[in-house]
């Protein structure tokens, strides 16, 4: 019914079905963007939805209680959006939350009752109510994509990785290493898509795939343009840029995928950080690959030494059949703007 | 011919072939150069070759390498290779990553390196193919 609404806006079936997905996104979305209160009114009411047919499916002896719908604003006719299958989608992912964080994330984004009488209720602080409901939104988005894609993770790995993508918590997805989990578990890099566009992906990080020749030169301009919003000088910036390219030849030569992921920093000083991981074969002997006569070597670590001479920090991680992580870091000069 | 922009423009000026890169090459375009330069150094009996490469964001180590290949090729073909247009951040970043263009002569700009070729070339016997030390 309310595809037919959608797809008679929009002729054919694909974009239609595209517009529904992106409907629910925005409202789970939303769920962790904005502040009590200030949901949008759709979404509230898209929310409201799901749970007054979740309740009715649930429970279906209370009659009385599915009268919930009456909540539905009366001007709302896109309200009916959510698709059956999303709907179950969403019941299912609310259901791999406990009791507790259920009815607190409940409690707040349906009836809009603050962090603080939360608090108060739970014999908690705001501030922890707060956090506990940051990380209740980031593993419903994660449930909610595992239910649509019905399955389970490939791995023990895949929840924690995917959590911590959906919460944008960087420190916790360095901690689980989710930069190489996303090159080694197809399931967790489709559903990191979805996780990683709804708004999460930070101005000051650039993640740029590398599998073929033309992603260096991307990598090349990536890092390029970022580094010089941290004012960087132009001799610097191509530093930056050699050294980034001589590391994405490395993954494009002998690895099957990889990626460079570029983030500014600011403490203790104003800085760029390169991180380049692959699948490739490892390196066997690393100290052997970053002493070795570089301009004539073409072996595996290729692009190493000459790297390192460029880079203010560079460190190699390589384990042999799983991959190679090198992080390297340039700060600064004194005195640049 | 490709579509889009042309990356590299090759073009014919007497026995001199200018090849001016546009914009950013991946590995693969600089493959692709060196084999149309050295082609066309043979159809066209070229004695000099001038590469601007005033366009490169980076000449890394792969860069620097096919550079090099290049002018050696061209130079077993009877042609001199000419570099200009490398730029002051370009140069810096060779040198601290410990390339450069070797022996292969660079030039600051294109009206230099014409006349380098010049130079070399008329001290060459017309016709020979003997290659003049460096
Ligand atoms: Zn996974």
């Amino acid at each position: 019914m309310v595809r037919r609404i959608v797809r008679s806006r929009v002729a054919d079936h694909p974009a239609a079905d595209d517009l529904v997905q992106e409907t629910l996104l925005r409202v789970l979305g939303a769920m962790g963007r904005v502040e009590p209160g200030m949901l949008e009114p759709y979404a509230i009411v898209t929310a409201r939805h799901v749970i007054a047919s979740m309740w009715k499916d649930q429970d279906r002896h209370r009659r009385n209680q599915h009268r919930m719908a009456d909540l539905r604003l009366p001007d709302a006719p896109d309200a009916d959006l959510l698709l059956g299958e999303d709907r179950a989608a969403v019941a299912q992912a609310l259901q791999h939350l406990s009791d507790r964080e259920r009815d607190t994330l409940l409690a707040h984004e349906l009836h809009g009752q603050d962090t603080r009488s939360l608090a108060d209720e739970l014999g908690s602080t705001a501030g922890a109510v707060a956090a506990q409901l940051n990380r209740t939104r980031a593993r419903l988005r994660v449930e909610y994509l595992l239910a649509v894609e019905r399955t389970e993770p490939f791995s023990d790995r895949c929840r924690p990785v995917l959590i911590a993508l959906s919460s944008g918590d960087r420190r916790r997805q360095r901690d689980v290493d989710a930069g190489r989990h996303l090159l080694e578990c197809e399931l967790c890099a489709r559903l990191s898509q979805p996780l990683l566009g709804r708004g999460q992906q930070h101005d000051d990080e650039v993640r740029i795939p590398i599998r073929a020749d033309a992603d260096v030169v991307l990598a090349r301009q990536g890092v390029r343009e970022l580094a010089a919003r941290a004012g960087f000088s132009p001799t610097d910036l191509t530093i930056i840029a050699t050294a980034v390219s001589e590391i994405s030849r490395n993954i494009v030569r002998f690895a099957t995928a990889g990626e460079i992921v570029v983030e500014l920093l600011e403490e203790p000083r104003p800085g760029v950080r390169i991180v380049a991981r692959d699948t490739g074969p490892g390196i066997p002997d690393v100290e052997q690959a970053l002493t070795d006569g570089f301009s004539t070597y073409r072996g595996l670590g290729l692009g190493l030494p000459g790297a390192r001479r460029l880079m203010d920090e560079f460190a190699v991680v390589s384990e042999v059949d799983r991959g190679t992580t090198v992080t390297m870091t340039k700060w600064r000069q004194e005195g640049s703007p | 011919m490709n579509t889009g922009p042309a990356l590299v423009s090759i073009l014919r000026q007497g026995s001199y072939l200018i090849a001016s890169i546009h914009t950013a090459l991946d590995d693969s375009q600089l493959m692709r150069l060196q084999k149309d330069l050295v082609d066309q150094i043979g159809r066209h009996r070229s004695r000099g070759v001038i590469i601007d490469v005033a366009a490169l964001d980076v000449l890394d180590s792969f860069g620097s390498r096919t550079l090099r290949d290049i002018a050696e090729m061209a130079r077993l073909r009877g042609a001199l290779t000419v570099i200009v247009g490398i730029q002051p951040d370009v140069a810096f970043a060779m040198v601290s990553l410990g390339m450069g263009t070797g022996s292969v002569h660079a030039a600051l700009d294109l009206e230099e390196g014409l006349e380098y070729l010049d130079r070399q070339v008329r001290a060459r016997q017309p016709g020979s193919s003997v290659v003049v030390p460096r």
